[in-house]
Order: C-alpha cells, then structure tokens, then sequence
C-alpha cells in the first residue's frame, strides 16, 4: 500500500471513531444537562444562603424564623401555604418573594403583626431600584428562601405575650432585669438587626471615642436638645424603647424605629433589656 | 435510424458530457484523471490536469503545486504551522455556533453560558472544544516558531513570512485573550482588569488607551461589548488576512525551507537531488492534510470527552470581590511576573515591546549566512535563554510567588477556595456530622465514630485543616506573616436547611508585631447536590 492509501484507510477509521464518539456523547447529553441544572440549582441555594445571612437575616432571623411585630417569618408553614393567597398574587411564591425582596415594601401589609422598620417597612434591595443586590443574587436567595419549604413549621400568627404588654408609660417601676436574658431577647427581637449588625440605627457598642449605649444613657437625658421626659439612665433606655418618638436622636429621622414595642414587650422582657443595655458601657 | 441506435455511440456521448459537467466542477480534472489520483495512478493527461487546477481554481490556487521532498520530513516541521492553521478553522466553526447563544451583555452573558450548559445539546462540548483549541492555537503558535528559529528558516527571502508569522502570534494572543472576557464570570473580569490595567501604564496616552478598551474607566458593558466585537470581527478578519499572507509566501513563493544538512550541509550530490524532488499537491499533500485534520479532530473529541478537558465556569462576575488568587491565563503568566519584579511602565510596556521589536528584527540582527544549529551557536544559544527566561518569569507569575498572603488567609482558601471545589466542598454530603471540632493536641482517628464507615474525607480535611494550624503556631522560623502563635481554630459544622449545611471555619491568634489577639472566620454553605469534583 502507498502513502495516500494508508492515510485514506487511517483517516477513515479516525473519523468514524471521531463519530462514534459524537454519538455516544450525544445519548448521555440529556443526563448530563439534567445534572448541571442540579449543580447549578444546589449551588444557588448556597449563595443565597450567604446572601441571607449577610443582608436579611437581621430582621427575618437567622433561620428565616422572623420577628414579632417588626419582620414576618419565612421558615413558615403560612407563608408557603397561605401568603399567595392572601396577597392575591397571580404568579409563583418565588416570584413573589422575588419581586418583593427587589423593590421592597413602602409599607406592611399586616401593620398590626409586622410593622415592618418604619418607612418603607422593607427596603428595595435591587440595584434597579438603589438596592445593592444584582438581579441574580435577589434569584439566589429567593432560592435559598424556597428551600425552606419542605420542612417549615407552623409558627402561628399573633405573637404570643407572657404577660400583659407593658405599655408607653416610662414612670412604672419595672422588676429587675437580666442582662443574660436581655441579650438574648435583642437578638431575638432583632434590636441587633439595626443597632449592631447595620448602622441603620444610632450603633449600641462604643466605636471611635463614642462611648456605648449604656454609658450614653445616662448622659443623654440632660443633654439641653433633649425633648423627652426621663429622668434617669434606665427612664431614658425604657422611653427610647416604647415611646419611640420621644426624642430622636440627631442623624435619624423620625418612626424609623418601630412603635410598637410597648405591645410586643411583658414588664419583664423590658427590664432584662434595659439591664442588657446598661452593661454596654 | 441506424445511427440513432448505435448504442456504443450514445455512451460515448453521455460518457463525453459527463465528463464534460465533472471537468467544469473540478476546475479541470476529468473522470480518468479522478480515477488515476484515488488510485494512486500518474497522470492521465500532458500537460498534468492537476498542475492546471491550481491556475484555474481559487481554492487551488492558494495551495501549494509541490513541495520538495526534504522539506516535508516529519521531524522538520512537526506539521506545527498546519495544525495553527487546523485549529484556527475549528475555532471559526465552533464559535459561530456559540455565538448564537451568546448575548455580550453584563446581565445576559454569564446566563446565556449557563443556558448553553444546561439547555443546548452539544453546547458543553462545543465550548470546551472552542477553549481547548484556542489554548492549543497559542501553543503550536509558540512552538511554530521556535522551530523556525531553530531550523534558521526566517532567513533571507523569508524574513517578510517571519514578520507576518510575528504579527500572528501577536494577533493569536489577543485573540485568546478577548474571548476570555466574554463568559463575564470571575476568571474573566478579574483576568481582563490586570491585562487592561496594564495598558494604562503606558506614558502618555495610558489613561485614553485604557478608557478605550474598557470603554469606561471599569470594565462594564462597554468594555464587553468591545471585547466582544474585537472577538468575533476584528480579529478573525486580521487573522485570515495575515494567515492568508504567510500561506501564500510559504504556498506560491518561496516553499517549506529544507532541512539544514540538505540545503548546505556535506551531502552526497545525489541525496540533495533526491531531497529537492517534487512531492505534488494532488494527491499526496492534499491526502496528507485531510488525514491530518481528521487526526486533529479525533484528539480534540478525546481530549474534551475521555481525558476530561473542560472549559471552567467560575461564579459570575462581581467588581465589588477581588478573588484572593487572581491570575492572567497561562501564556501572559510571563507578563504577571515581570510586573512582579519593578515598575508598571517599564515592565508591563517598554521590555515588551522592546520584546516585540526584537522579535520583528531577528532577520535583519542575525546577519549569520548559516542555518544549521552547530554553525550559529550564539542564536541558539541566546534561543535557548529566552525560552529558559520565560519559563522562570511564568513560574513568577503564580500566585504562590511573591505575594505574602497571611498565614489564616491562606489556610482556609486551600481548604475551601472561594472558586472552584477544594477539598472542603469536596468532603461527600453525608460525611458533614454537625458538631463541634477543635483543633488540638491530636487529630482522632475519625471524627465520626457514629457513622458506620466513618467520615474519612472529613476526617483528612480536618487532619490537614489541624497539622497547617499547629505547623504556623509552632515553628518560630517562618517568616511573621506565615506565623499563628498561640492559635485557637475551631471548625464547626450545622444543619441549616433541608440538604443544607453551615460550615465555619475560624482561626484566631496573637499578632507576632502588635501581639494583638486577631481572628479570621470564613463561613461556607454546602449542598447535597452540589458538583463535587
């Protein structure tokens, strides 16, 4: 045989491999997109969840269980089953959970359960609408959200009190407080959302020559800008939290905080706070 | 009557307007002639029919008639110039049909990738292809070269080829290099932001050079928009003009140089007879190229579907994150490093064009009549450096060379790297036990009892998580940035969702200069289906 018939025989032989190839590739192609759809879905459930954590846990709670009176859970039987419905949304809940998380909430459908952090109740969290979240990362984390589906409980609706609210009125003499409880109650309350994590609300810790909320406390109130009506560290801490437009401090408009703490707090849960507070010197 | 029954006549007719159709099609090769090349046969016909169709065919007229017997040697030419020629034509064929999937936006591109992998049959394949080819036309690209300086052939009358040979290198580059914007994922935005930003350490005109490859003072949709195009139209057309240039000089004008010894070497007078007989396009060389590119094909196939060859797809692109471990591509690791050694001008732009012009000058500097290696010692030997000298400056290019990454920094990123999978991402689902794991005086055996088979993959993640920690918290002669005295480093693990899993990873420490207490904590979140590697 000649060069030219060896290499015509050769080059035959490659491109039927080359084809069978192509075949054989071509039959797992289906089971090959199916996974990557897998990996890819999995793979927004994990950035969403760090998207969460860093920007929504604040307020909705670090396993989306919510907080009463300011944000409504997500890891939430409810929510899955019932919230479409009651919002009369026409689409999916993913779509929903997409379209809110984008632009926000000027204000809370449900005022008297979640009032949300004032006005709006829920900021706009898309880059289309001065949010700092690209489209994708808003689809990421409304994926994580869905993720909750299977497994969420049922957490009922109203807040449950142990005990009478405590009411707007600063001169009451509360029981004595613990600062154990009190931290916990902050970060269940989400204080820390707003006061800690996000410089959304005058910062609780002391930073660059501040001193801490427990040590501003009991200055503040005999400061001559001072519009309210305590008359000690712990009056002031009590009014800041029930009557929340009392005195505002400079820097932060007025209602930012929510109102209704002296209906979501027992006498109790407002001493442990006041207590908590205090030891942030 | 008789004659319209002559039977033997109407062939004979029908035979002549057949061959008359096939002649017109093949620009002059009758049916016998046809016959004779399949078969091996001389020609047919004087003068030879397939001298003729490189004057009357276009497509023939660009390929060579002949090329001496000597010059087609395997080991002369390695067949490297046509496989940058083979590679090319695959890139033009599989990115046109990327490019209708392909939308060059910032918010469509890296979906409309994700959409080609998940939605398109053949798409993965296809890119991968694209990408391996694209490597691969740099690296025959290269290697083409070199053996055109080794074998001395960019002398005398080829010194015009050599220079068009350098502007394809030259546009073979930046080929490579705008289309590794386009799946706009972290590779590529933070990979194309070094390559421009070098462009703004030119004096003078650095800043609008700049500006008019990003297209803003960012890369954004502009700049993609312009890579883009770059990409898909500017740069092919440079490319099949100056190829179609460089082939021509090689096809019509000047041939394959011979080998050295056959050309001025001290050979018998009838070996250098036989070294310049004529190898004939029709059928030898062109049997020769098909076979080639049917060769090429089937290593591209193996390559992408049994050796596991992919294209990678980092996480899409975000200007607000430097990834810690950010490189160029491979072929310009040479360039990274150089950047590494002193000032921005003077190495990201004069050496390299100095390069460039040396490079283009080779011919005129090398006035050496010779071309055979043994009589030109010190172009072989400066050869040689250079090769040596980019290869040392690629190895500087990495990022394990010169960058004094913290010690906790680096620890956790080789576990868990904020792209790609690493160890930690690769530890199966179920072997994730939630609990509490400190690093201490001993690794356990497994950290599972409990399982049945045990968490082995945990278990050599958390040993090697452990033995780094205690190594940087114990030896006292590393440098202060490798240094963790006194550590504390905890890995905790927790149930976070339904198929979803917590993983923090914290390192705390004193300072070896302030002595201040420091901590450094990374959080991971893993899922049952993710790709695991």
């Amino acid at each position: 045989m000649s060069r030219v018939n060896i290499e015509i025989t050769l080059g035959v032989l490659l491109v039927i491999l080359a084809g069978v190839f192509v075949i054989v590739y071509g039959l797992q192609e289906e089971q090959r997109m199916e996974e990557f759809v897998n990996h890819q879905q999995a793979q927004a459930i994990e950035v969403g969840a760090e998207l969460f954590d860093n920007n929504c846990s604040g307020c909705h709670g670090k396993q989306g269980e919510g907080v009463p009176g300011l944000c409504p859970p997500l890891n939430d039987r409810y929510f899955f089953d019932e919230r479409v419905k009651e919002v009369g949304w026409s689409g999916s809940l993913e779509d929903y959970v997409v379209a809110t998380v984008s632009s926000g909430r000027l204000n809370s459908t449900r005022p008297e359960l979640y009032a949300g952090q004032g006005k709006p109740a829920m900021p706009a969290w898309s880059e289309d609408y001065a949010g700092p979240l690209r489209e994708d990362q808003i689809r990421y984390i409304a994926a994580f959200v869905m993720n909750w589906e299977s497994t969420a409980p049922d957490r009922g609706q109203a807040p449950v009190l142990a005990g009478p609210p405590v009411g707007t009125d600063i001169t009451i003499e509360l029981p004595e407080g613990d600062p154990v409880k009190g931290e916990a109650l902050a970060t269940a309350q989400a204080c820390v959302g707003c006061h800690v994590n996000t410089a959304t609300g005058p910062a609780w810790p002391p930073s660059a020559g501040v001193p801490g909320i427990g040590e501003r406390a009991g200055t503040r109130f005999s400061q001559p800008d001072y519009t309210g009506t305590a008359t000690s560290a712990e009056q002031y801490l009590f009014e800041s939290i029930v009557q929340t437009n009392a005195f505002v401090v400079e820097g932060y408009p007025e209602s930012l905080m929510p109102g209704n703490y002296s209906s979501a707090l027992t006498a109790q849960d407002a001493a442990d706070l006041i207590a908590y507070l205090l030891t942030i010197k | 009557m008789n004659k319209s029954l002559d039977l033997q006549d109407m062939r004979k007719k029908a035979g002549e307007a057949v061959d008359n159709r096939v002649r017109i099609i093949t620009a002059g090769l009758g049916l016998n002639e046809l016959r004779a090349i399949l078969r091996g046969d001389p020609p047919t016909e004087k003068p030879n029919p397939r001298y003729r169709v490189h004057t009357t065919s276009f497509l023939f007229h660009i390929r060579p008639r002949y090329y001496e017997k000597g010059a087609t040697i395997f080991n002369h030419t390695f067949r490297l110039g046509f496989f940058t020629a083979f590679f090319f034509f695959v890139e033009l064929f599989t990115g046109l049909i990327l490019m209708i999937y392909y939308t060059p936006s910032p918010a469509e591109a890296y979906n409309s990738i994700l959409n080609l992998l998940s939605n398109v049959p053949y798409g993965k394949l296809l890119r991968d292809i694209h990408r391996l080819g694209a490597e691969a036309m740099v690296i025959f690209t290269a290697l083409h070269m070199l053996r055109t300086f080794l074998t001395g052939s960019y002398k005398k009358e080829r010194s015009f080829t050599w220079l068009t040979g350098v502007l394809l290198l030259g546009i073979t580059l930046v080929l490579s290099f705008s289309g590794y914007l386009l799946p706009w994922d972290q590779l590529a935005y933070w990979a194309v932001t070094i390559g421009t930003s070098m462009a703004e350490a030119a004096p003078l005109i650095g800043e609008q050079l700049n500006l008019i490859a990003r297209g803003a003072p960012d890369i954004g949709a502009g700049g993609l928009l312009r890579f883009y195009l770059l990409h898909v139209v500017l740069l092919p057309l440079a490319a099949v003009l100056v190829i179609s240039i460089h082939y021509y000089k090689v096809s019509r004008e000047h041939g394959i140089s011979l080998p050295a010894h056959l050309e001025e070497g001290d050979v018998p007078a009838d070996v250098k007879k036989q070294a310049k007989q004529r190898i004939d396009f029709i059928p030898d060389l062109l049997t020769h190229e098909v076979f080639l590119t049917a060769l090429g094909l089937f290593i591209l196939l193996a390559a992408t579907i049994f050796f596991g060859y992919g294209a990678p797809l980092e996480n899409v692109a975000n200007p607000q994150v430097t990834p810690l471990d950010t490189k160029a591509p491979w072929y310009f690791w040479w360039l990274q490093g150089m950047l590494k050694l002193g000032d921005k001008t003077l190495m990201g732009i004069i050496l390299p064009t100095v390069l460039v012009v040396l490079l283009v000058g080779i011919p005129y500097i090398d006035r050496n009549p010779y071309r055979s290696l043994y009589k030109r010692p010190l172009a072989v030997g400066l050869g040689i450096f250079f090769v040596a000298v980019l290869v040392a400056l690629s190895y500087m290019g990495l990022p394990q060379y010169g960058i004094e990454t913290p010690a906790a920094t680096r620890i956790i990123q080789d576990l868990a790297p904020e792209e790609g999978i690493g160890p930690l991402r690769s530890v199966p689902f179920d072997q994730l036990q939630t609990g509490v794991y400190e690093v201490g005086e001993e690794v356990p055996r497994d950290l599972c009892p409990n399982l049945d088979y045990g968490c082995p993959a945990l278990t050599g993640v958390f040993r090697d998580f452990s033995e780094r920690i205690t190594y940087a918290s114990t030896t006292e002669e590393l440098e202060n940035y490798q240094r963790l005295p006194n550590a504390d480093a905890v890995m905790v693990i927790e149930d976070w969702q339904e198929g979803l899993k917590k993983v923090t990873l914290r390192i705390s420490w004193d300072d070896p200069v302030s002595g201040k207490r420091q901590t450094y904590e990374k959080h991971y979140f893993v899922h049952r289906d993710r790709e695991r590697g």
